[in-house]
């Protein structure tokens, strides 16, 4: 089939710019991408204990992710076996059982079937229909890292530690500050008018738009970094299935870097003993620090340190966000607070602080992201933006060679390519891996 | 669920609570919170946020729960640990400092706003000087041409303390009525 848009021009970073507002694109997105990627639903810190469930939807499909009486995490497809009812229609609570509110019939937390009304009279009881057997659909393919749920609409799936590959080594940092691993609040739900690739592209490796989106941060003194010639001296990195963004730390030990962005010294204790050398190197020898970065197709992440008080301190915090596609121009935010559950109590609350400043719902910095980006997708969704490929090309010269080599392993100790400065490198490779997904069929 | 429970950083706000039924409609302490209310909505319409700062104290609490979907048994409506806003006047002061600047893209060109307020009723407190006011609030938000308008609809629970003579506000709690909010960011108070 011939893709609705010009492939090969995605291929050389000229992107088709109503593929952020297409009808028929996002109908090739729910047929042959989120019908196979994994994607996050949740944390396994939000579902601690047996019977907690929350309820998180992959496109329209919504799942029930509970911890069933037996301590396993599972993902049931939330509809009943009988007549197709939701059998939670809550958000988030602790069950023992979901009972379908049509005709009755109930499931244990871990999705077996246990009970159904006039089972006798109606079905023959269990030699009639037995309920052996029988449970919600699970989801066809689940599996965690560092607690991370995600699950995949393909049971033929591959693993998903090798779906991450390298990009694990990034993810880390986010997710594992201690082998306790980090503790995940809310989400924050908000749904926004714009095409949920944009705000992937943005957190992969969109350093270029931060001096200038972000000004206003700057002015107001909640973050010092942003700054333009900050900023370019930061790298880009992509490994694996994602990528991200990193700040130029100033020259010192590990310890001081770490402790330039905020960390206590408990924290950074913790980190020296559960970070990898290689992990530890990209920090303390090569001076760089992560902040935001996405893992292909729509999980998003970020790490930044502003000012919470009036005082020259400043306090990192870091959030997990999926881009829940809707419709074409539209897409629901999940933003999580996340912090290392081992972290002291004074700093988790500060952290959080950090948090509702800058990003979610009320975040300082994601209010004049998401105005971009609605804006970008109303006119995509014109008949000129057929016309118009919108250029993603910054860091290759025109005869496709980058404009600046990829760091050599003793100036950068993480796994992939990563380049200093701004480009779209990152965003080339996420609609790159979006484009393999759209040209591949899904067979029969 | 308290309110301590729903916070985590309002240690520092006043835990003054009402007392007795609603205040008569009549009732002087009635008639000052409610045009209170009135005339901040006013400023808020109008984004004059520097006046609207004027108006909260030094120890303001301002919160915004995240409403989530539960069982009726849960016990519970609102995220265990999350909030939209969870502010204190250090942090509310960053934020009108920053629609001061001219590069709050958001909100320039800005929102057209109307904060629709009722359902005000007052209750006295143990303390003269402070005053507990429910009111419902229905902000109407317009963007652009034709942009479908965004509604947020939500109850609020002040605490007004008087101050050198003035009314100020000491604590809100915004009870906002959806779980997921269908508009693109909080650049607004409510």
């Amino acid at each position: 089939m011939q893709l609705p848009f010009d492939a090969a021009a995605v291929r050389r970073g000229m992107i088709p710019a109503h593929i952020y507002n297409d009808a028929e694109v996002f109908a090739l997105e729910r047929e042959r991408l989120f019908s196979r990627a994994w994607v996050f639903v949740g944390h396994v810190s939000e579902i601690p204990d047996p019977g907690d469930y929350v309820v998180r939807q992959v496109l329209a499909d919504s799942f029930i992710v509970a911890r069933g009486e037996d301590g396993e995490v599972r993902a049931m497809f939330n509809m009943c076996l009988h007549r197709g009812m939701q059998v939670c229609r809550a958000e988030m609570g602790n069950a023992s059982h979901f009972r379908c509110p049509y005709h009755g019939w109930s499931y244990r937390n871990d999705g077996r079937l246990a009970g159904l009304p006039f089972h006798r009279d109606a079905y023959g009881g269990e030699e009639g229909f037995p309920r052996q057997g029988r449970t919600l659909l699970p989801a066809p393919a689940l599996d965690t890292y560092n607690g991370l749920i995600f699950i995949s609409l393909d049971e033929d799936a591959p693993p998903l530690r090798a779906y991450l590959g390298d990009f694990a080594f990034y993810l880390d940092y986010y997710t594992r500050q201690s082998p306790t691993g980090i503790e995940l609040s809310g989400p924050q739900r908000w749904r926004i008018k714009a095409n949920w690739k944009i705000g992937a592209e943005n957190f992969a490796g969109d350093m270029y738009h931060t001096p200038h989106t972000h000004t206003s941060v700057v002015e107001i003194g909640l973050f010092r970094e942003p700054k333009a010639e900050k900023r370019k001296d930061g790298a880009t990195y992509w490994a694996g299935n994602g990528g991200g963004t990193t700040y130029k730390l100033p020259p010192g030990s590990l310890e001081e870097r770490l402790s330039h962005v905020g960390y206590p010294d408990p924290m950074i204790e913790t980190m020296k003993k559960t970070w990898s050398r290689g992990q530890l190197d990209v920090v303390g020898r090569d001076g760089f620090m992560v902040s935001a970065a996405s893992l292909f197709p729509n999980l998003s992440l970020v790490h930044n340190w502003p000012r919470v008080e009036e005082s020259d301190d400043v306090l990192p915090f870091i959030s997990i966000r999926t881009w829940q596609p809707i419709g074409p121009d539209e897409t629901e935010v999940l933003s999580w607070f996340a912090v290392d559950a081992g972290a002291p109590e004074d700093f988790k609350a500060l952290s959080y602080k950090a948090y509702l400043m800058c990003f979610g719902s009320t975040g300082m910095f994601e209010q004049d992201d998401v105005e971009n980006w609605v804006s970008l997708t109303h006119t995509a969704g014109g008949s000129m933006a057929r016309r118009l490929q919108l250029n993603s090309r910054m860091g290759l010269r025109p005869d496709d060679t980058p404009l600046v080599p990829a760091l050599p392993p003793e100036e950068f100790a993480g796994p992939g390519e990563a380049r200093v400065g701004y480009g779209e490198y990152n965003q080339r490779h996420l609609l790159n891996r979006w484009l393999d997904h759209l040209e591949r069929e899904v067979s029969a | 669920m308290t309110r301590a429970t729903e916070s985590r950083l309002g240690g520092h706000a006043s835990t003054i609570e009402r007392t007795g039924d609603s205040l008569p409609y009549g009732d002087e302490r009635h008639l000052t919170a409610h045009r209170w209310l009135v005339d901040e909505a006013y400023l808020l319409d109008a984004q004059d946020y520097d006046a609207w700062l004027a108006l909260v104290t030094d120890d303001v609490h301002y919160l915004m729960p995240v409403r989530v979907t539960t069982a009726r048994a849960a016990g519970y409506d609102v995220s265990p640990g999350m909030a939209h806003f969870d502010e204190n006047r250090y942090s509310l002061s960053r934020r009108v400092a920053r629609f001061q600047t001219e590069h709050a893209w958001t909100e320039d060109p800005p929102s057209r706003l109307r904060h629709h307020i009722t359902n005000v009723r007052t209750f006295a407190t143990p303390d003269p000087d402070h005053l507990v006011a429910d009111s419902a609030v229905l902000l109407y938000r317009s963007r652009g041409d034709v942009r479908e308008p965004a509604l947020i609809s939500a109850g609020r629970e002040d605490l007004l303390r008087r101050q050198d003579g003035r009314w100020l506000l000491a604590r809100r709690r915004i009870l906002v009525d959806d779980a997921v909010l269908r508009t693109q960011n909080l650049a607004i108070f409510l």
